[in-house]
Order: structure tokens, then C-alpha cells, then sequence
């Protein structure tokens, strides 16, 4: 792959990917680790093995499997998804809620969404990939990703609630409220 | 379809309408429109996906990271572009035939990410191991502009501390830094960029490392490996060892 087009490819993804690293990994040092990793595990293989039209969920792809290789399974994941479903319908107010946080709270709260559940429900959010490349991309059946979607979005409005109560919705910078997570 | 089967498939689809045309969501779609209490449901979950996936966008990877990530492939690229060499000057014999090579070029691939991550970098002396540990590539353990704030990180993590680095580094765009090990002896690494070009500064307490012949005046070394120049210079409490793709004159400017 030509530097050009490398360049490219770094500038169009490497934003969403730090985004979705930072959501699974929650410090900013790993997240970027992981984009890193990702696009030399890119640069290594050249462009003989995928498509470039793939490029994308392809990153995605590698990402989570980096995160996954560097940390061992949650042992709780499992049983989380043998809970009943969630209470799925949702108050007018929540939306407020959302308005009303910035950023870095709202990220804190999403990291605090399981991880079975985090990950797709992040790239849900980035809005990069269909639930069907979610699917792909985190190698499960697409029931699955609705079903853990359906389930995340309720352990997230809880936590938005959570860090609502816990008064963490005044304006701090987002690495402020990173380390303020990490503590 | 029951209206808890529809908000399981609609549940899936994405605030911004990626998923307009996907058939799959057609019928629970169709039901949203027509099913007043299903609608409601729909509206308040689109709105809600929406401000979170707004609150998303809203955050920036720190600086330096794309930088970081480009010098990376430049580094992986001139050992893969090793890699190839090699292969191109051995003997063709049956194992020339196309799937052979591209299982070579697979297995060089798999060495060429494993050496780097795994192989140790090596080097007698500071400078000569700096301008190993830059040629080979490496990642930082903490980015950012802020020179305060990485000599913060790097006295936490209890690496040596640059006393004063010369006044011209002012002009310099602080990429991050690292702490890494020489000869069993605590390094820290900050690393410079200005005009597309790279300055990482080592810095190793002065007993711990040989610092025979080191001065407060820099000495420098042109034609390293790689094409680096280096400097190395030493203080009270520190030796340091600049390497840098830049021109040697550049360097002197800086130092």
C-alpha cells in the first residue's frame, strides 16, 4: 500500500477507532496502543490480503481482537447474558439527561457498560457499521448483536443515570474524567 | 410481529438512518408507523441514540496519535521492505512456484511483527542503543503536547527527569513519551516533532549508564543507522542522547 493511500486510510478511521478503543479499554494510553497496533498489523500485511472497500470493518475487526488478546475474558460475561432482558422502554426525560452531560460523563458511563455489551454498543453509536458488520466484526450471530445491543442500552441508561445522581454532570475535560474513572 | 419483537430488531437501528434500506428492518418499520404506543417507544429511542452517539463524536483522540500511528508504518515498512530482500536474493527453486512465495511472505510477515515487538534492541553504548530502539520502532506510553504534564507522567512512573532541555526545544511540538530500560538502568524518552521531523530525547541518570567522555557540551554523530543523526550531551544528574531523522545541521540549531 502507497504511503498516500495509507495516509488515507489512517485519516479516515483512526478518529472512530480511538473512539472505540477508549470505550473498551477506558485508559487513553491503552486506547491508543490499540490504534496503533491496528494500523501496524495493517501496514505489515499489505494490501495483497484484503479488499480496501473492506478496510473498515477489517480495522474494526482487528482492533477488538488486539483488545481481546491483551487482557483476559471477563469470567462474569457469560452469565450476564443469561439474565432476563432488560426494561426496554424509555423515559422522555432520559433524552434531557443525554442533552444536558457532556461528553466525557457520557463516556464514562458507557464504559461502564459490561463488556460483552460495550462493544457493540459503542460501534452501534459510532455509527460506522450495520448491526450486520457488527456482527462480523465481533464474530457473533446477528441475534446476538440485537440482543446485546437491546441489553446494553439498558445497563447505559442506568449508568447515565448513575452518574447523574452521583452529581458527575457538572463540565470537566475528558481527561480529567478518565483519570477520575481510572482512580 | 409483536411489539416487543419489533423493539428487539429496531433496537439495532442506527440514529443517523444507516439502516433505511436494510430489508430486515422493513417490517418492524412499517409497524413503528402504524402502532401508535410502538411509535412513541421508536421516536424516544431514536432520540436517545442519537444525543449519545453525539456526545461520541464529540470525543477527539490526543494529539499526536495520527503522527504516531504514521511513523509506525514507516518504521514496520523499512522492515518489511528488509524482509523482502532477503527473499528476492535467494535461490528459486520449487518453492518459487506462487504459493510458496506467498507462504514465505506470510512467514516473513509473522517474523518481521514478531521481531519487532519481541526482539530485544541492542547497543554497547546509550547512543548506539538510542538510535537501535528509534530505527526499530517503537510506541509511546503516553502522548500529548504537554511537556509538563509527560515529565509529570514519567517522574510517576519513576524515569529520569530532563533537568532543563535546551531553549530551542521550545519550538518543538511535544508528541508523548515512554520509559524503557537500558542495560538494567531507567530511561525516559520524550519525543519532538517540527516539519515532519522526529526528535527523541533519552535521558538516563549519569551513573547509570557510562558516561565517560560525555560533556555539557553535544557531541554529535552523523551517518547513523538508519540514516538517524544522533547527539549526546550530559548534565549534574543526567546523560542524554538525541536522535533525530532530521539533518545534522538541524540538530545543531536545536542544541
Amino acid at each position: 500500500m502507497s504511503n498516500p493511500v495509507f495516509t488515507q486510510l489512517v485519516d479516515e478511521h483512526y478518529t472512530s477507532l480511538y473512539r472505540f478503543a477508549l470505550s473498551l479499554a477506558r485508559r487513553e494510553a491503552d486506547a491508543c496502543d490499540l490504534v496503533q497496533q491496528t494500523f501496524y498489523i495493517w501496514a505489515t500485511k499489505g494490501d495483497a490480503l484484503r479488499e480496501e472497500t473492506k478496510a473498515k470493518s477489517w480495522l474494526f475487526t482487528t482492533l477488538y481482537r488486539e483488545f481481546l488478546r491483551g487482557r483476559r475474558r471477563d469470567a462474569r460475561a457469560t452469565s450476564i447474558e443469561d439474565l432476563p432482558p432488560g426494561e426496554q422502554d424509555i423515559a422522555a426525560e432520559e433524552v434531557d439527561r443525554v442533552a444536558k452531560m457532556d461528553a466525557a460523563t457520557v463516556v464514562v458511563a458507557l464504559q461502564a457498560v459490561e463488556e460483552t455489551f460495550r462493544a457493540p454498543l459503542t460501534l452501534f453509536y459510532l455509527e460506522d457499521l450495520s448491526y450486520l458488520e457488527i456482527a462480523e466484526a465481533l464474530d457473533v450471530p446477528i441475534g446476538t448483536v440485537m440482543s446485546r445491543l437491546s441489553r446494553g442500552k439498558t445497563q447505559l441508561r442506568a449508568a447515565l443515570q448513575r452518574e447523574e445522581a452521583e452529581g458527575k454532570t457538572k463540565v470537566v475535560s475528558f481527561n480529567e474524567a478518565a483519570r477520575r474513572k481510572q482512580a | 410481529m409483536s411489539n416487543n419483537e419489533a423493539k428487539f430488531i429496531l433496537s439495532a437501528y442506527r440514529p443517523g438512518g444507516g439502516d433505511a434500506a436494510d430489508p430486515a428492518m422493513a417490517k418492524a418499520l412499517t409497524q413503528a408507523k402504524t402502532d401508535p404506543s410502538l411509535g412513541a417507544w421508536f421516536a424516544r429511542e431514536q432520540a436517545h441514540d442519537a444525543a449519545v452517539a453525539g456526545k461520541l463524536r464529540e470525543i477527539t483522540p490526543p494529539v499526536g496519535l495520527r503522527e504516531a500511528i504514521l511513523a509506525g508504518a514507516r518504521a514496520s515498512r523499512n522492515e518489511m521492505s528488509r524482509a523482502t530482500t532477503a527473499a528476492v536474493t535467494t535461490q528459486r527453486a520449487w518453492w518459487a512456484q506462487p504459493v510458496w512465495l506467498a507462504a514465505a511472505a506470510a512467514v516473513a510477515v509473522l517474523l518481521s511483527l514478531a521481531a519487532w515487538r519481541m526482539s530485544p534492541v541492542r547497543g554497547e553504548a546509550f547512543e548506539e542503543f538510542a538510535v537501535n530502539f528509534v530505527d526499530k520502532g517503537f510506541m509511546l506510553q503516553k502522548r500529548g503536547a504537554d511537556v509538563a504534564a509527560l515529565k509529570t507522567w514519567l517522574g510517576e512512573q519513576h524515569g529520569p527527569l530532563p533537568e532543563a532541555l535546551p531553549a530551542k526545544f521550545a519550538d518543538l511540538h511535544a508528541l508523548g513519551c515512554r520509559k524503557l530500560s537500558f542495560k538494567g538502568q531507567d530511561v525516559s524518552l520524550m519525543c519532538f516533532e517540527r516539519d515532519g521531523k522526529e526528535f527523541h530525547v533519552f535521558v538516563a541518570r549519569v551513573d547509570g549508564v557510562d558516561s565517560a567522555g560525555a560533556d555539557r557540551a553535544p557531541r554529535f554523530l552523523d551517518g547513523q543507522k538508519g540514516g538517524h543523526v544522533a547527539a549526546t550531551w550530559a548534565d549534574a544528574k543526567n546523560r542524554y542522547v538525541l536522535v533525530s531523522d532530521a539533518k545534522l545541521d538541524a540538530v545543531r540549531q536545536l542544541l
